[in-house]
């Protein structure tokens, strides 16, 4: 029976699916084990162009611990972009449901405003923003700037219109008759999000999460000036590896590329214990 | 019954088209139905409520009565949204219309009114026409060459294997490795002597300058694919997850080949996740300012002289700040007016929502 | 149920806030205070800097001694912010200039400084105020360069010098017969030529570094007796430019002088050639090089020299000309005027620019120091001569709000020219359109200046 539902369920002929998967390896582990390569290298020798390293040196590991605050960047950002992408998948699985299941007036603008929410850069409002926390600071003297509430409100805002969509996009695929058939027992709308659509979500909150979350974990633009030192992120931290030393000092880029793994590590390793919600929601549990 | 969705192949996409992504989905959902399946919690099985539905259409007409809607569920993402994004958005705006630089930007309150010039200086400089052009043909062309690596993605890792978990974790790396990272990476690689155009000279490929010059929009083009193809991998991985046992096996039934089953059941349900996909993959490319920036330095090649760095040079290094907002609306106003069209052909924003399907039937 | 989940909701939420709010900090706004004879008791000050990698746990070190040192002498406290670069930092002032709060004291590299004194947000000078930091014969008289437009408006002051030199290579230069680099730029191309066989080149260029290009141009324009920026006018294509820019570019196109894969090169790729021992001569370097360049295979074969200070197509230098053999480089400190606390701000200045203090850094990070009698001090220290006579030969770039235009529009004539410089030529018809461009960019960036 098992063997059976695997042939059913097969999307791509075995042989194909092998080559698409070893493709892919190769094109995204092709420039990532450069970055391990450079990692255990000399700088001069990332700097001239070499590939593998002549010797091979672990230490890069242990000196961006010193370098920077990496620690107290990579609890930081684990906490803001942890607590943005639980949130932010809540709320937007909240907000999808009613855009997505019931008509009112709006809705459809809304739908269209929340994309074109997507379409402003980040440059154009970064002062702005920054002047409103300052202003709130100065009008109601609650310091935002320097908190870690202001890198979780402007990356909860920001991560809300993407994931309010990739929600809908998901509930659109959901059967209705699911929560009618509940609506006729009398429950209210917020249980049916709780018991019959939120279990049933799994695959798209997990891809909303993840979304927030890598917003939260690789913005550089705001969290470098809504920041102080102890707020600091991850990402900003990662910057100072990048330093060109106008002048003669070449970049510590065996540093650069060892922080840049182990800062990309807690997202593989989170992703890697979530995806397996990214297995048929509704083919398993939900409906049967 | 049986056959369902994946039997009459054409008919199910093309009796509604407006509402191809869902019309499947609702077939199948008939079926699933019928088999008399009970609903997590204890409530009454579904398979009463296709009888009930003719019977109480009139009554609930477009889902739910007016008393029963959650819409208080969207106050706090619109109170969050209207604050953060919308107020700055207006400041900003109000900005463009402002003589602000360097010399008046310490009383910015005070700074000249100078009107929509800062909108006719903006135009009027080539540059920016000249990067609107180049920031949306990269984009396109980045969004549409992920579209297949993505979906061919989803689909290879949909059924499992052994390491799969690990591979689809593995293809999220080009995605989560910060911008910068990958723009130093890739500038490595793509250096005149380096590894780039090393593994290019053994295939076959001539060797070239790929930072500057004509060959550095298809650098930008190729860096930025490989670092966001994860995107639409994603949506679709998510997407496949709603797609029933029970369509694949009518397909099946069918006596489907797998390049059938794909065409006609598995893509058309697709289509709003990989709609929505392609969108937010363009809107993020048009404005991706760190990878240009990483990898090509500023000034910008000309070639590869993207808005979002020509915004930030003005705003934050030439401390012209009205003059960069003016850039940043114009390019705004210019990239709504396709994005309403793209809305409209492909009904994202009005899909196949219930209450829609409801009232017409 | 319902009410039991929402409670639950709020209790959440709580602990989320909680988690957010645990490590609170203030973002350094000092408290308010009367001050009197400097007791800075209960008072932050917050300085912001650059991140040193070369050297980062001495500088967290230096952080800590300053610190503790301040708050001895007048019990206010010292934190320091770090950025990672020159556009985080100015990124920095904007926000803070704009909201009214932020550090109250910068360490701003020297080119930024007329951007910095253009906003009108720093502290200028009074004579009482450079009695508040130590005075202002205390400073080599060069480093105030680029302090501000003119002596009664001055909002730098001078903490560190990093003038720029050439690195070469003693071996190489030995084996051709050469003693000393030129004093020309003609003679540094010769030597070049001479110095350019079995895979080595003569010089190792970064022509797709964001920094260096300009100043080339600028030294051979200033050496000409072009200042690039005359009062309010740009002088962008005067001849001397295109003499300048087709010296600059003609290395790897015409002389074929430099590794051609420099098209491609920033500063760090050309330090790594030189270093490999793939090129002779190493220009447009400071003392930071040092570093990189003992831990390179060239360490204990390579020496410091001034770099030419006579224009292309000269043998001395012209009328009007100035031998500048670098730009004014090195750090300035800056007060905000939104400082709540002026006075221990210019303390704290006054402390780390004594000769010990300055001693101290020099030895820790190796930034030349601005206290003239520390520099007197070093100018019989063999090892540094080039760099401490480049420090008093440099000449700072034009003091204008709109200087980092000017430069930028300089730097993109060489990045706009790279693609045909990869075709191994020069254009010339391309070049001049090019610097017209570039000229009326800078012209009217200048227009606009107050």
């Amino acid at each position: 029976m098992k063997t059976r539902s695997a042939t059913v369920t097969r999307l791509l002929p075995r042989p194909l699916q092998i080559t698409v998967v070893v493709l892919l390896l190769v094109v995204v582990l092709g420039p990532v084990s450069y970055v391990f390569f450079a990692s255990v290298n000399s700088d001069l020798s990332v700097a001239a162009g070499d590939f593998l390293p002549h010797r091979l040196d672990f230490g890069n590991y242990a000196r961006i611990w010193s370098t920077v605050d990496l620690s107290t960047g990579l609890m930081n950002s684990l906490i803001v972009a942890g607590t943005v992408a639980v949130v932010c998948a809540l709320v937007s699985v909240g907000t999808g449901y009613v855009l997505v299941r019931f008509a009112f007036t709006g809705r459809v603008s809304i739908l269209r405003a929340l994309l074109a929410l997507q379409s402003i850069p980040g440059t154009l409002i970064l002062l702005p923003v920054f002047v409103l926390f300052a202003s709130v600071a100065n009008v109601l003297s609650v310091q935002i700037i320097g908190t870690r509430w202001a890198l979780f409100i402007t990356y909860l805002t920001f991560a809300l219109p993407f994931s309010t969509w990739v929600m809908v996009t998901y509930l659109r695929g959901l059967p209705a008759e699911l929560d009618e058939a509940a609506r006729i027992d009398g429950a209210s709308s917020f249980r049916i999000l709780r018991s019959i659509v939120l279990p049933l979500s799994w695959p798209g909150l997990v891809v909303s999460a993840i979304f927030a979350f890598l917003l939260g974990w690789n913005d550089v633009l705001f969290a470098s000036v809504l920041t102080n030192p102890q707020t600091r992120t991850a990402a900003v931290a990662l910057t100072v590896f990048g330093v060109t030393q106008e002048g003669g000092a070449i970049p510590p880029y065996g540093q650069l590329m060892a922080a840049a793994l182990v800062c990309a590590a807690p997202v593989v390793v989170l992703y890697l214990a979530f995806q397996r919600y990214l297995v048929g929601g509704l083919t398993t549990g939900g409906v049967k | 019954m049986t056959t369902g969705a994946g039997g009459n192949t054409p008919v199910p996409v093309s009796r509604r088209p407006e509402t191809a992504a869902a019309e499947p989905v609702g077939a199948a959902q008939g079926k699933r139905s019928t088999a008399g399946d009970a609903v997590a919690g204890g409530l009454t099985t579904p398979a009463a409520v296709p009888e009930a539905q003719p019977a109480r259409k009139s009554k609930r007409g477009r889902g739910v009565t007016r008393r029963q809607r959650p819409l208080w569920m969207l106050a706090p993402g619109g109170t969050l949204m209207t604050i953060v994004i919308v107020v700055p958005l207006a400041v900003a705006l109000y900005i463009s219309l402002l003589d602000l630089d360097q010399y008046t930007f310490r009383e910015w309150t005070s700074a000249p009114f100078k009107g929509f010039a800062n909108y006719l200086e903006a135009v009027r400089s080539a540059d920016l026409v000249h990067s609107i052009v180049i920031s949306v043909s990269y984009a396109l062309l980045v969004t549409v060459i992920t579209l297949p690596i993505g979906v061919a993605a989803a689909l290879a890792t949909q059924n499992a294997f052994a390491g799969r978990g690990l591979v689809r974790s593995v293809f999220l790396v080009p995605y989560v490795l910060p911008a910068f990272v990958t723009g130093t990476v890739w500038h490595i690689i793509l250096q005149p002597g380096g590894v780039g155009n090393l593994l290019l000279g053994h295939l076959g490929v001539p060797n070239g300058l790929w930072l500057n010059g004509p060959r550095s929009f298809w650098a930008l083009v190729i860096v930025q694919t490989w670092a966001s193809w994860p995107l639409i991998y994603l949506l679709t991985l998510a997407g496949l997850q709603s797609i029933d046992v029970t369509m694949h096996e009518a397909a099946a039934l069918d006596g489907a080949g797998w390049w059938a089953k794909l065409r006609y059941v598995i893509l058309p349900h697709l289509g709003g996740p990989i709609s929505l996909g392609l969108l937010i993959s363009f809107l993020h490319n048009v404005n991706n300012f760190t990878l240009p920036y990483v990898l090509f330095g500023v000034p910008s090649p000309h070639d590869v002289e993207v808005l979002p760095v020509l915004t930030y040079v003005e705003s934050f290094q030439n401390f012209r700040f009205g003059l960069a907002a003016a850039m940043a609306v114009w390019s705004l106003a210019l990239i709504a007016i396709p994005l309403a069209v793209y809305l409209r052909v492909v009904r994202l924003d009005v899909g196949s929502d219930e209450s829609q399907r409801r009232a017409r039937r | 149920m319902d009410a039991k989940r929402r409670l639950m909701c709020m209790a959440g939420t709580i602990l989320l806030a909680a988690s957010l709010a645990a490590c609170h900090s203030g973002s350094g706004t000092p408290s308010a205070g009367a001050s009197t004879k400097l007791d800075g008791t209960g008072k932050t000050l917050d300085v912001f800097m650059g991140a040193n990698t070369i050297y980062p746990t001495q500088q967290k070190q230096w952080f800590n001694d300053v610190a503790a040192k301040f708050k001895a002498e007048t019990g206010a406290n010292v934190t320091f912010e770090t950025f990672a670069s020159a556009n985080d930092e100015l990124t920095k002032i904007q926000t803070s200039v704009l909201s009214g709060q932020g550090p109250d004291i910068y360490l701003l590299g020297t080119t930024f400084t007329p951007t910095a004194y253009a906003t009108g947000a720093f502290l200028q000078l009074s004579a009482d105020d450079w009695k508040k930091v130590g005075g202002r014969d205390r400073f080599l008289p060069a480093t105030l360069g680029i302090s501000g437009p003119d002596n009664d408006h001055q909002v730098g002051i001078p903490f560190a010098s990093r003038p720029f030199v050439m690195a070469y290579n003693k071996d190489l230069l030995a084996a051709a017969g050469i003693d000393k680099p030129a004093t020309t730029w003609d003679g540094l191309r010769d030597q070049a030529k001479k110095l350019t066989a079995n895979g080595v080149y003569g010089l190792a260029i970064g022509y797709a570094d964001g920094f260096d290009p300009w100043k080339f141009v600028w030294a051979m324009d200033v050496q000409a007796g072009n200042p690039v920026v005359d009062g309010k006018k740009a002088r962008i294509d005067d001849p001397t430019s295109l003499t300048a820019y087709k010296t600059y570019l003609g290395w790897l196109a015409n002389d074929k002088v430099v590794d051609p894969a420099a098209v491609g090169w920033k500063n760090a790729q050309a330090i790594a050639a030189f270093g490999a021992g793939k090129a002779a001569f190493l220009p447009m370097v400071s003392g930071s090089s040092k570093v990189t360049l003992d831990k390179s295979a060239v360490a204990g074969k390579y020496a410091y020299a001034l770099m030419p200070t006579i224009p292309p197509g000269a043998t001395s230098l012209p009328k009007g000309g100035v031998a500048a053999a670098s730009i004014l480089s090195g750090d300035n400190i800056v007060v905000a005027k939104y400082s709540k606390n002026k006075d221990l701000a210019l303390a704290l200045i006054n402390m780390v620019t004594t000769a010990d203090s300055q001693d101290a850094y020099y030895k820790t990070f190796g930034d030349l120091p601005t206290n003239a009698d520390e520099a007197k001090k070093l100018q019989s220290d063999p090892a540094l001569a080039a760099i401490v006579d480049s420090a008093g030969k440099s000449k700072g770039t034009p003091f204008n709000g709109a200087w980092s235009q000017v430069q930028l529009a300089l730097l993109n004539v060489v990045v706009q020219s790279i693609p045909d410089l990869s075709a191994g030529k020069v254009d010339e018809g391309k070049l001049k359109n090019l610097l017209s461009q570039a000229q009326s960019t800078a012209q009217s960036a200048l227009d606009k200046t107050q």
